[in-house]
């Protein structure tokens, strides 16, 4: 079942194509990479089905229903969730405060209900001493914290941006284990952004290829890598 | 890098199309009052010249050093006292005060630059207009426990000054404002587009991070850039001596008034900055050459300020 | 255990200052006066400030509330009592609708354009003379509330700090603190997990705003007459922005320490330099700012915490 798709999304900033009609769509317990060189307009693209930005043409459907120009904070209640590449944990909150907000706003719970809620999720994503100052956490648990912060909107559908940055190997399979897990479990439709290939191959069932704003390539990892198009896309980046 | 390029570009374009707006409603104004009411005119620009060359400094600053400095007024009327008791002791004229108050302000601005500002460059926005605030304060305080609130003029024949036409009479004298403030708007764009010191302070402006790699001592351009405006102010501390009694808070509603007119006009937008003061202040003599409406001519500069700043952060979030 | 304490503490100051009128004279009194108004006006603008905001439109509101106080029984023959609640609502309602044109704003526009809000209502009053008394200001016929019975008007100042600290006390127990601080930190992520930034700025910038106007009320009711350039003295705004710096921000505490040490130290500079008294202000604002920008509260804890890591 559709989850989320866009029809010619178009995204302008000042003369700059960021994302040039993009159609797309997202099934339910499907793991999607979104992957393409530096300044592809993957960031946008998440900030633009996420309501962050307001596209300046096309279409964004969420289950059925046209969530076009909606607000951010609309979107997050309906289910739709997201991580930044750049974190930043709230400061003057503790690690579970923090995921406590997605859990009162986009979810409407009362404080303890919402303490209760981020507890668990705090647990599910293996965060214990919940509450620490978010300054003490490891890189690893930053990373946890964003996704348990994500969750806690209680989402159908999760866009992750390279969340995978910064981790050793042993840490990037405990994520990528940990990200396939919860998206079983709660029969999530995950966005993953990443530059890391091996992830890429190791963690989705499909991927689409954005360059220099538009969609080049989609399906499984091993059949666009051969692409040459997506080939050339990321020579052409790296030369 | 491309894209930033872009970017940069359109905005360069925004701003022309705001400036050419705002020039032609000024001049569509201007020309519907000079038939109706000359004196208008005549008083609208001098007071215009006069918010023109207080705020244009500011807005060198906030361009580059990327600060809102609500001591600018404060430091205007800093120096107009140090020019009174100066002229006083001396029993000099004011406008030959011009350049050394220029030179004591700069100097004064450079202290506080490096003492205060510099340090708190680094913090949060917030962090550094609450600080200027209490510069703003500070520099009030002082002059009203040195001389206390009385007011101090220096009575000068040739501010009256006027050429009559006609049955009108038009005093004449703050076109020196007026001809300052040109002056600056040319000057600075000289100095900022020809001078070595004037394009590192450009450069460190856009990107400060790129200058300190290149070799520019980012500090001190931004020292250099705070001194310069404060010279600009002080000189014009000299100037407005002549004209106008000076007390503690007289500078304050410049401060305001020059954030106003360099929000209107677009921060980085210097030319742009004299066309908002030729609006505000044709508005404010409108009104004030009407009995009925005179009291109100204060509340104009408000109004704009909130219109403009207001109107132009809707067109932003729409193209967010 | 040291939540006992605090509690227990904080009775204690309850009962000392209900019962202060019971063996305090009337000049201290009044300096308790001036410093609870004071210190209710930090606590309201540090409640803004929570959310990122920072205004410099207190005096606005707060003249507002006075004038709305002083002319709802002059002009429309309100009982006294009603009027201080009529000055809130009255403060309140302003800053609804005026929160939906200029919390579009941020930074130094936010600051700013509030500012300028405070000199626009200084000038409207000033200009209506008719309505206002003009710039010579108004005088309440029947003079000073509670015929200006020292313990009764020191009472009524302690209610208005009442309600302050309750609503931030409110603001730091609720979910609002949650919205404020997510919007505080960032309001991109914070409209991620479903904030209405607009919404809570809104609740926000009318509560603390009604609470200013409150205050006003309660002032000119206190002193039975209102002037524009009186009531809306930037006192009014750099006062309490100068103690909530002091004290620390983000939290009733540090506006509460700040409040009574700068306030005593204020009416004492009062009666040595009568001109420019406020240049401490000024002074403490920037020392603040570049050396102990979480204020006193911010200092003790960082020292306190470096203890502890001294010992482990
Ligand atoms: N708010 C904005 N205003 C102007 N240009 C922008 C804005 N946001 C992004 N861009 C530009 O849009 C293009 C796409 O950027 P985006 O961040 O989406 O790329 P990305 O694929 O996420 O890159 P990366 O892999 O480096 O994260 C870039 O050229 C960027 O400079
Ligand atoms: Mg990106």
């Amino acid at each position: 079942m559709t989850k989320l798709s866009t029809t010619d999304l178009l995204c302008r900033f000042s003369g700059l194509v960021a994302v040039n009609k993009v159609s797309f769509a997202m099934d339910e317990g499907e793991i999607l990479g979104i992957i393409g060189p530096n300044g592809a307009g993957k960031t946008t693209f998440i900030n633009l089905v996420s309501g962050i930005i307001m596209p300046t043409a096309g279409r964004i459907e969420y289950k059925g229903r046209d969530i076009t120009y909606l607000p951010a904070h609309e979107r997050a209640r309906m289910g739709i969730a997201r991580t930044y590449q750049l974190i930043h944990p709230l400061e003057n909150l503790s690690l579970v405060e923090n995921v406590m907000v997605g859990a009162i706003f986009a979810q409407g719970q009362g404080l303890k209900t919402a303490r209760r809620t981020a507890e668990e999720l705090c647990e599910e994503l293996g965060l214990s001493d919940v509450d620490r100052d978010t300054a003490r956490l490891s890189i690893l648990e930053t990373k946890k914290m964003e996704i348990a912060r994500a969750l806690a909107n209680d989402p159908e559908v999760l866009f992750l941006d390279e969340v995978m940055a910064g981790l050793n190997a042993d840490e990037t399979h405990d994520l990528i284990a940990t990200i396939r897990r919860i998206a079983v479990e709660r029969r999530l439709a995950v966005g993953v952004v990443e530059h890391v290939m091996g992830v890429i191959r190791e963690l989705t069932h499909r991927v689409i290829v954005l360059e220099a704003g538009e969609l080049i390539a989609e399906g499984p990892y091993d059949e666009v890598s051969r692409n040459p198009r997506v080939i050339e896309a990321y020579l052409g980046g790296a030369a | 890098m491309a894209a930033k390029q872009n970017g940069n570009k359109g905005k360069h374009m925004a701003l022309k199309r705001r400036t050419a707006i705002l020039a032609a409603l000024a001049a569509a104004a201007t020309v519907l009052i000079l038939l109706w009411k000359p004196t208008v005119i005549n008083n609208g620009l001098q007071q215009a010249g006069l918010y023109a060359a207080i705020a244009i400094p500011m807005g060198l600053v906030l361009g580059i050093v990327h600060i809102v400095n609500l001591a600018h007024g404060e430091f205007m009327m800093v120096a107009a006292y140090a020019t009174y008791f100066a002229c006083k002791a001396l029993g000099m004229d004011p406008l030959f005060a011009v350049l050394p108050a220029a030179a004591v302000t700069a100097l004064l601005g450079w202290v506080v630059f490096r003492l205060t500002i510099q340090r708190a460059l680094k913090a949060p926005e917030l962090n550094q207009l609450i600080l200027t605030f209490g510069i703003a304060i500070a520099l009030t305080q002082v002059v009203n426990i040195l001389f206390t609130s009385q007011t101090y003029k220096i009575p000068l024949e040739y501010v009256s000054a006027s050429i009559d036409i006609g049955e009108n009479t038009f005093p004449v004298w703050s076109y020196v404002f007026v001809a300052t403030a040109i002056l600056y708007a040319v000057g600075l764009r000289l100095f900022l587009t020809r001078t070595t010191a004037g394009k590192a302070a450009v450069a460190v402006g856009q990107n400060p991070r790129g200058a300190a790699i290149v070799g520019i001592d980012v500090n001190r351009s931004y020292g250099l850039v705070f001194a310069l405006a404060l010279a600009l102010v002080g000189a014009m501390g000299a100037l407005f001596l002549t004209k106008s009694a000076i007390f503690p808070q007289v500078g304050s509603p410049y401060t305001m008034k020059s954030f106003c007119l360099v929000a209107m006009a677009g921060i980085g937008n210097i030319p742009g900055i004299l066309g908002a003061s030729v609006l505000l202040g044709l508005s404010e003599q409108l009104l004030r050459a009407f009995r009925e409406t005179r009291a109100w001519a204060d509340i104009v500069f408000f109004v704009l300020i909130i219109a403009v700043i207001l109107g132009r952060s809707v067109s932003w979030r729409r193209k967010k | 255990m040291n939540r006992n304490i605090a509690r227990a503490v904080a009775a204690v100051v309850a009962a000392v200052a209900v019962a202060l009128p019971a063996f305090a004279g009337a000049y201290p009194l009044q300096v308790a006066r001036n410093v609870m108004m004071y210190m209710a006006l930090a606590i309201t603008w540090d409640m803004l400030l929570r959310s990122g905001q920072i205004s410099f439109g207190i005096a606005g509101l707060f003249g507002l509330g006075a004038y709305a106080a002083i002319l709802g029984v002059v002009r429309g023959g309100m009982p006294v009592w009603l009027s201080i609640p009529f000055a809130a609502v009255v403060a309140a309602a302003a800053a609804f609708l005026l929160g939906f044109l200029i919390l579009r704003l941020r930074a130094m526009y936010f600051s700013i354009v509030t500012l300028a809000l405070a000199e626009m209502f200084r000038i409207v009053i000033h200009n209506l003379h008719d309505f206002t008394g003009g710039p010579e200001g108004i005088v309440m016929p029947a003079g000073v509330i509670f015929g200006g019975n020292a313990a009764a008007l020191y009472w009524l100042t302690l209610a208005g700090l009442a309600v302050a600290l309750a609503a931030s006390w409110w603001f730091e127990k609720s979910r609002i603190r949650f919205a404020l601080t997510a919007i505080g930190n960032n309001e991109i992520s914070a409209s991620s997990s479903g904030v209405n930034i607009f919404r809570w700025l809104l609740v926000a910038f009318t509560v603390t705003s009604g609470i200013q106007g409150l205050l006003g009320g309660i002032y000119v009711q206190s002193y039975g007459f209102a002037t524009p350039d009186g009531v809306f003295s930037a006192d009014f705004t750099l006062l309490p922005l100068a103690m909530a710096l002091l004290g620390g921000m983000h939290g009733t505490v540090g506006p509460v320490l700040g409040a009574v040490l700068l306030g005593l130290v204020s009416e004492w500079l009062k009666l040595k330099i009568p001109y420019g008294h406020l240049i401490v202000y000024g002074i403490i604002i920037i020392i603040v700012i570049l050396f102990m920008p979480a204020g006193i509260l911010g200092l003790a804890r960082k020292m306190s915490r470096g203890a502890e890591g001294g010992k482990s």
